[in-house]
Order: C-alpha cells, then structure tokens, then sequence
C-alpha cells in the first residue's frame, strides 16, 4: 500500500477519535469523581486532564510526508494540582479538625464542556474518516 | 466469529498462474501480478478487520468500536480494489477474444 493514498487519512482520523475517546473517558471519570473525598493516594479525587501530541503517522514513517502529515495521540493524563474545594461538615469522617472536608476541585459544568467539545471533535473525526472513505469509492468509480 | 478466508483454496489458483506469466520483462507490470497484490492486500485487510472483530467481541481494552468500524471499512475497499482489477482485466481479455480476424 503506498504511503499517501486514502487511508493516511483514515490513519490520521483514527488517531484522532481514540484520542477524543480517551478525552471522554477522562471528563466522564473527573465527573464520576466530583464528590470523591478519599482516594489510595490520601486526600480527595484530583482533576484529571489529558495532553495531546502530535504523533507519526502509521505508514508514512521515514517519508518526506512524515513530519507533514500527523496523527495525534494523548500521551500522558495529568493530575490538576489546584487546591482542594473545602465545604464545613464537621460530622463527615473525612472532615479535618476545623470540621472542614476537602472535596475534588471539579467543576461540573467545565465538565461538561469538556464532555461536548470532546464529542464535536469526534463527530468532526468521523466525517473527515466518511470523506476519505467517499474519496476512495469515487476513485474506484473511475473508468465506471 | 468465523469469517470464511478470502484467500480460499479456489483462488489459490489465481497465484499459480501469476507465476507463469510472471516471465514476463523485468519493469513491466503484468495485470495478474497486480492483481494477485490486490488479492493480497485485501486479504491482509480482512485478516485485520477479523481479529479487530474478534479482539473488540473478547472485551479488549485497546480495542475501540470505531477501530472495528474502520477495519472493516479498509478491508470493504480493498476487497472493491481488488475486484476493480480483476474486472479491469476481465474486460481487457474479453476485448482481445473479440478481435475480428
């Protein structure tokens, strides 16, 4: 199979909607969690992010298209560091001695958003993948 | 899941016979060859469509439904490729039999 034909393309739109699906993971765990007050590393659920990078192509290695045409692939799930939520409810077992307990810094509606975006940007995927799909069919078609 | 092979014992045929025209000159591409690649190709699609199947059907983390979805779209347009050629040269043959002599 040669290196630029259609299903670079679909290389490309796959690594994207693996990682857009990673993103939902990721948004429908931190929303799973926005009540979490004890974790097996102490303290409460912490914000989870994803970071994207640019990756190579399946395929396209060591060609002239390599560092022109990317995939993309979430490499690593940060930890949001800010500061826990602290709500006073001196009767909860989690509650410090000034009564307060510290909840995840979530944000249900950026959660939210996130969930959305995350699911746009896989909707765009898909119809990037059904063009590069259509392109190829019209290309077989060719003579027809 | 126990899709049947493409490469079946009856188009095993088709291999053999690329190889005795493969006398043809060295640069020139013969259209049994380029379709036994095809043939190939599209094998090797739907092998990866089938184990992506399978490997989504056993529960598989790594395997998401859309990387099902797009196996088995490759292994579709490679199959079509394939049966493109074979028709190609079909109609090629067919024009040469009609000849008037």
């Amino acid at each position: 199979m040669s290196t630029m034909d259609f299903f670079t393309a679909m290389e490309v739109s796959a690594s994207g909607l693996s990682a857009e699906r990673t993103r939902m993971n990721v948004a429908a765990s931190n929303l799973a969690n926005a009540q979490t007050t004890q974790t097996a590393a102490g303290g409460p659920y912490q914000r989870r992010d994803v970071v994207m990078s640019s990756v190579d192509v399946p395929g396209t290695r060591n060609t002239q298209f390599a560092q022109a045409v990317r995939g993309v692939a979430v490499t690593q799930i940060s930890q949001d560091t800010t500061a826990p939520r602290l709500e006073y409810d001196p009767g909860h077992p989690q509650a410090n001695a000034q009564g307060y307990v510290a909840y995840p810094n979530i944000n249900p509606v950026e959660e939210m958003v996130d969930m959305i975006t995350a699911s746009r940007a896989y909707e765009a995927g898909i119809t990037s993948m059904s063009t590069a799909v259509n392109m190829a069919e019209r290309a077989l078609g060719i003579g027809r | 899941m126990n899709v049947a092979s493409i490469a079946s014992p009856e188009l095993a045929g088709v291999k053999a016979t690329t190889e005795i025209t493969g006398a043809a000159k060295p640069g020139k591409v013969d259209l049994a060859d380029s379709f036994a690649k095809a043939l190939e190709n599209a094998h090797n699609a739907e092998h990866t469509a089938t184990d992506a199947a399978e490997r989504f059907a056993n529960g598989d983390p790594g395997m998401g439904i859309h990387e099902v979805m797009i196996a088995s779209e490759k292994a579709n347009l490679t199959v079509r490729y394939a049966t493109t050629v074979k028709n190609k040269a079909l109609e090629a043959y067919r024009e040469l039999m009609n000849t008037q002599v």
